[in-house]
């Protein structure tokens, strides 16, 4: 189905964009993306893939509202103890009507992921995105800073790319950035805009951004071929 | 020089103008030509201007019923690199 002319009326500016089209602008429309938790790195994430087009947003986060999470944008401060999914499919009502956003539940069969969290949260869902063979993007705040690792399909895992930090969150304009990076990242890998799209590793340092590609460990499974 | 695809943007302000020229000329292969049919003014203007920046070459304009007929042949593709969001 062709973008329609209200689509291509609400995607104006971004149709413009290098590299960008209706082509890229479709691409994003049919993907299905899971983005896994909330508050301040999320917040931004999900407002910039529901305004970019991404056609189904699936919310997965068990976690309720917290004081700090109105950092975030979308997480009122009235909102606090309330499940910070409903509050997050609330809020992102009418940020663009072409993009339906839902909460994720068993089956939902997403097509990329982008990873809001840190610790094993992180882990365990890169890894499951990684045996699904589906792209992903995890963004990690940490410190005054923070990381976003880009794993395209069979690029080096996010255990491969990963390091240790201070574990200390980061102030929320430096989680809303990271949010965004994320989002425009996994864009990127989504729309085929930019190719080729390899693996890489981006660190915000005090609002700097310092990008290296990842490298495999010797012997990590994302190296053995996939069996499908 | 037959047109392979033909567009009337008369109707359109910009940026419409402009992104309904690009998502046609993404239409065609390179070297295939796309008449344009535009208005005066802020168009007339825009449109080669921005068709010839992103590499398509600019035929011919000329006064057409209501507007301005004009003919693009669509150059190379170039993709863009991936950001590297460093200064
Ligand atoms: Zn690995």
């Amino acid at each position: 189905m062709p973008l329609s002319d209200a689509e291509v009326e609400r995607y104006a500016r971004q149709l413009l964009l290098p590299g960008w089209g209706k082509v890229p602008q479709d691409f994003v429309r049919v993907s299905r993306v899971q983005v896994v938790g909330g508050g301040p790195v999320a917040g931004p994430a999900l407002a910039y893939l529901a305004a970019a087009g991404v056609g189904t947003i699936l919310v997965d986060d068990a976690a309720d509202a917290a004081a700090e999470d109105a950092a975030g944008w979308l997480w009122p401060p009235d909102r606090v103890g309330q499940p910070r999914s409903s509050v997050a499919l609330e809020s992102l009502r009418g940020a663009n009507r072409f993009a339906k956003v839902r909460l994720h539940a068993t089956g939902a069969d997403p097509t990329a992921a982008l990873v809001c969290a840190s610790g094993a949260t992180a882990r365990e869902a890169a890894e499951r995105a990684r045996t699904a063979g589906i792209p992903h993007v995890v963004a990690e705040g940490d410190g005054d800073g923070g990381s976003v690792v880009v794993v395209p399909p069979g690029a080096p895992c996010f255990a491969c790319a990963f390091r240790v930090g201070t574990g200390i969150p980061p102030p929320p304009a430096t989680a809303a950035a990271l949010g965004a990076l994320a989002a425009a990242e996994l864009l990127m890998i989504l729309s085929g805009a930019s190719l080729p799209m390899e693996g890489r590793r981006i660190e915000l340092v005090r609002g700097h951004p310092q990008s290296r590609p990842t490298t495999r460990q010797p012997g990590c499974a994302c190296g053995a071929p996939r069996v499908v | 020089m037959t047109p392979s695809g033909r567009l009337d943007i008369r109707p359109f302000a910009c940026p419409l103008t402009w992104v309904k020229t690009r998502i046609a000329l993404e239409g065609l292969r390179q070297g295939e030509v796309l008449e344009v049919l535009l208005a005066d003014g802020e168009p007339l203007e825009n449109v080669p201007r921005s068709a010839a920046l992103e590499g398509h070459a600019v035929l011919s304009r000329e006064p057409a019923p209501g507007g301005w007929r004009l003919l693009l042949r669509k150059g190379q593709v170039r993709h863009a690199p991936a950001p590297s969001w460093e200064a």
